[in-house]
């Protein structure tokens, strides 16, 4: 009985969508019709509104239910394979190898996108997808990690992207259009290609419908069947990611829809795989209609240039929050981020590494370009080297200091060796202040845009400890509630960007970091927030070594849990809120200095602590070094650089980790 | 040092001579930078050409003419400022638009600087280029050159607008395509908009636009029914013309079906005075040759 009831919901929620996307499509579409109908063209001439009618608003809302069903689709496989209530295109890190292939395409060789638009986007996709799987396989296709791998891959891409719109200011509005899913049509050529294209696909999901649905009774029972799971899993994921690379190349990143349209199918209580499949696609093809119709039928009233994928981003990020419950039934015991393997500490390569370190902080003071784009060692003006170059090593290396400790600290917090400053979402708090102030306010000058930026990582922290005390500090919730904090600020960004506003270019560029001007004062202000975050850490050890354990020992030790959890917090918070002017939103160093002096054989969480801020502030200096010079006179952002540089080095970190265990 | 290139005034303004040099009048400051391409154009229309420049390896993608005289350095990209080298070119002034006003702390390290509006919505067309190039030569001391410059420059867009009054163009839609899908659709208060006024051609685009005069929108928005003439400012991305070549509602455009659309090349539309003569120039000439 209760069954039954239960299965009419999903009837209940298309219906509803249906009668609201019914009703704004009357709303949108009334006019057109009743004079295309009322009318009789007479042949040959000319008629504006019924040509509109058939070759751009109805072609434009055939293309929003079909990319919304296959996007439903996509979404539910991924979730079926991964065993992840949290995988979709965007949260795999799928869309963003598609939208950084494409932009790259766009800036550099824009002829191939005449040729194969779809493919760029397949490879893009296909590396990104790789990619995350690479990090994540040594823990297991833990459902959290997928997730902050696909996070760690996004980033990456973003920062490429971003980058790329930078250098390329004047494209920057096209880079951004993909970026964030405009549904715009002018023919049903687009339409018809993507259906023929998603049919042929349709093919081989409809054969691994059943072997998939087996998997719902778990790996080994599938096995038991006889059924090779991996291969299907493999075959699997290949279709969803073909899908939603297919979806992007066609109309652009549709943000979240993946997401959203497979969790309504589950809450409204399709339980068996098929069902699933079933109603995430109409669903998703239902909620990307009505959107897109909202959308449509406020542009009507604004100049404001709204791009439909970023709309679904704007509504999607925020149902991470609210189905985090959902994934503690699927989260696997922790596993001590110490791992398995204890590697040997190298003394002499540690001594090598700290010299090479220092080397690199040396250089870049001392080695540079001149005016004439040629290379100088130690034959710079000293007024040079005094004036702009140290005060800015200086403050750039202690901003990697400050995200190198905030990166121990909340490794060790979240037993996740994937945790980065970046997902406690505290710089997208920031990013979402300044966009706001610029956009209401203008431009407002560069200090009370730096108290705008502490005043909105200051409102993301309170909701961090308030969430924090909700759920006691857990660090799954607190990561991912920062995961969808990002993507909201990531998503703003995009409609931003989009809309071709000179204040967007603004944006970015306060985004990309001012370690470039730094003054002494700066630089005096990041060392002494590193002496204290690092100092506070170091204060801290006890915790650092014992919560890894898991909360059941910790608190036998006599480990104060909430207590000991809201320090830690605190420090790891205030670490990426202090790098953050200088840098930028781009910590990724925060992940890349525990992972270089943890493969260095470094264990102690005070060695630990120290040695990863030496790395980061090395890496850092390092970075800046090549963001000055390697393009001279352009100057690249240090944050950007850090990313690109590091991202890479990450994986390789992580995968000869893997290797050896 | 600075090579006064007087090329640049002789194109806009036919071959009539300059009124001569700035740096004669005795400027105090003679090295300038400059953080935005619309204050640049100005300074080397009015002879004073400046020792740097921001992005300076795209302006002759961008903005054509005036030509960027040799020798001027270029900073880096408007935003990442390469500090290092603007300090070693020691600059005696910064100019800064509000478009860079945030590192204006870090220029006073350098030099003085001093920030000049580059665009304000305006009811006189052009009021704010010409207020622009005013405020800039009184600044630089070549306030003569300004008078100069702008009295040619009227005389110049006077008799375009007499070439236009006996052309009678139908009004036009001006664009630039951002991709196969989207366009930007120029109005309102922008610079083509103030050259469109100005010369007495007609703006078809009748929707919304920002605050610096532009809208973002698909394509299916420029469909219209009325006898209007499509201006595409170049460059238009390689995907854009098969696309648009399997369009339907494109094809049956009026403007399309007549071959009323003609292709500018590119002009800086956050540009100044150089750059409203550049468009009302090759506009007309896109007019004349549409209606021959």
């Amino acid at each position: 009985m209760r069954l039954a009831v239960r299965a009419s919901f999903p009837l209940q929620l298309t219906l509803g969508l249906l009668i609201l996307s019914v009703g704004a499509a009357a709303a949108l579409l009334h006019a057109p019709l009743a004079h295309v109908l009322g009318h009789r063209a007479a042949p040959g001439a000319y008629d504006l509104t019924r040509m509109v009618l058939l070759y751009a608003t109805l072609p434009r809302l055939a293309v929003a239910v079909l990319c919304g069903a296959a996007l439903g689709a996509s979404g539910t496989i991924l979730q079926q394979v991964l065993n992840n209530p949290l995988a979709s295109p965007t949260t795999v890190g799928v869309d963003a190898g598609a939208r950084l292939a494409l932009a790259l395409a766009t800036v550099w060789a824009p002829d191939l996108l005449q040729w194969g638009r779809d493919l760029i986007a397949l490879c893009g996709s296909a590396a990104s997808t790789a990619l995350v799987f690479l990090l994540v396989r040594r823990r297991g296709f833990a459902p959290l990690s997928i997730v902050l791998a696909g996070l760690v891959v996004s980033l990456f891409c973003g920062a490429l992207s971003a980058l790329l719109a930078l250098t390329e200011a004047r494209q920057l509005t096209s880079l951004f259009i993909w970026g964030s899913g405009s549904l715009s049509q002018q023919s049903w050529s687009p339409f018809l290609s993507l259906a023929a294209r998603l049919l042929l696909l349709a093919v081989p999901l409809l054969l691994l419908r059943r072997p998939l649905a087996l998997l719902d009774a778990g790996e080994d029972s599938a096995r038991s069947l006889g059924l090779p799971a991996a291969r299907v899993r493999l075959a699997a994921i290949a279709i969803a990611v073909a899908i939603s690379a297919l979806v992007v190349s066609t109309v652009g990143v549709i943000g979240f829809l993946g997401l959203v349209a497979p969790s309504l199918a589950r809450l409204a209580g399709a339980r068996r795989f098929g069902a699933q499949l079933a109603w995430s696609t109409i669903i998703g093809s239902g909620v990307l209609l009505l959107t897109d119709l909202a959308v449509q039928l406020l542009a009507g009233a604004s100049a404001q240039f709204l791009p439909t994928g970023a709309v679904t981003a704007v509504i999607g990020s925020p149902l991470l929050l609210i189905l985090l419950p959902r994934l503690q039934s699927a989260t696997r015991p922790p596993i001590s981020s110490t791992g398995a393997t204890v590697p040997v500490l190298r003394r002499g390569w540690v001594a090598a590494v700290t010299a090479a370190l220092l080397l690199l902080v040396a250089l870049s003071v001392f080695a540079g370009r001149g005016a004439m784009g040629h290379w100088t060692l130690l034959t710079e003006s000293w007024s040079t080297i005094v004036t702009w170059r140290l005060p800015r090593v200086l403050a750039t290396a202690a901003s990697g200091a400050l995200l190198a400790t905030a990166g121990v600290v909340l490794q060790r917090l979240t037993h996740n060796e994937l945790a980065s400053p970046e997902v406690l979402g505290v710089s997208a708090g920031s990013i979402l202040a300044v966009a706001l102030a610029l956009f209401a306010f203008g431009a407002l000058g560069a200090v009370p845009e730096a108290l705008v930026a502490t005043l909105g990582s200051l409102v993301v922290l309170l909701i961090i400890l308030a969430l924090g005390v909700r759920a006691s500090f857990a660090p799954e919730r607190l990561l991912l509630a920062g995961i969808a904090l990002s993507a909201l600020a990531d998503a703003i960004v995009g409609v931003v960007s989009a809309s071709g506003d000179p204040r967007a270019f603004q944006l970015l560029a306060w985004m990309a970091g001012s370690a470039a001007g730094a003054t002494y004062g700066d630089a005096l202000l990041a060392a002494a927030a590193a002496v204290v975050v690092l100092g506070a850490a170091l204060l801290a050890v006890r915790w650092l070594r014992i919560l890894p354990l898991g909360a059941p020992v910790s608190t036998a030790l006599g480990v104060r849990l909430a207590r000991a959890r809201l320090a830690l917090l605190l420090i790891a918070a205030v670490g990426s809120a202090a790098a953050t002017p200088m840098l930028g939103p781009l910590t990724i160093i925060g992940l890349v200095a525990p992972h270089f002096v943890t493969a260095l054989g470094v264990r102690q969480p005070a060695a630990l602590l120290l040695g990863a801020a030496g790395a980061g502030a090395g890496i850092m200096a390092g970075a800046d070094w090549l963001a000055r010079t390697l393009v001279f006179p352009m100057q690249l952002p240090t944050g950007l650089l850090a990313a690109m540089v590091g991202a890479p080095f990450l994986m390789v970190l992580l995968n000869r980790r893997d290797e050896r265990s | 040092m600075t090579a006064f290139s007087r090329r640049s005034v002789l194109l806009l303004l036919g071959s009539a001579p300059a009124a001569g040099r700035c740096a004669l009048a005795a400027p105090p400051t003679r090295r300038v930078a400059v953080l935005d391409w619309a204050i640049a154009e100005t300074m080397i229309a009015l002879g004073h050409d400046p020792i740097a420049v921001v992005a300076a390896m795209d302006w002759s993608r961008f903005v054509i003419e005036p030509a960027l005289p040799p020798g001027v350095a270029d900073i880096g990209l408007e935003q990442q400022i390469n500090y290092e080298l603007l300090a070693e070119l020691r600059p005696e002034l910064i100019l800064t638009s509000p478009f860079s006003q945030e590192l204006e702390p870090v220029l006073r390290r350098i030099a003085p600087t001093e920030r000049f509006s580059v665009f304000e919505p305006t009811r006189v067309p052009l009021e704010c280029p010409r207020a622009l190039m005013r405020t800039l030569a009184a600044r630089l001391g070549c306030a003569p050159q300004a008078d100069e410059f702008l009295r040619r420059a009227d005389a110049l867009l006077e008799s375009y607008r007499g070439r236009i009054a006996s052309l009678r163009p139908r009004p036009v839609l001006v664009i630039s395509f951002l991709d196969a899908r989207h366009a930007r659709v120029y109005g309102g208060n922008g610079l083509f908009q103030n050259v469109l006024d100005r010369i007495g051609v007609v703006n078809a685009w009748t929707g919304a636009t920002n605050y610096w005069g532009f809208a973002t929108v698909g394509i299916e928005s420029l469909a219209t029914a009325a006898d209007v003439r499509l201006v595409v400012i170049d460059p238009v991305p390689v995907d854009a013309r098969p696309t648009l070549a399997q369009s339907p509602l494109w094809l049956s455009l009026p403007f399309v079906r007549a071959g009323q659309v003609s292709v500018l090349p590119p002009v800086l539309m956050f540009g100044a005075m150089p750059a409203a003569l550049r468009f009302a120039r090759v506009l007309l000439a896109a007019l004349e040759q549409g209606s021959a």
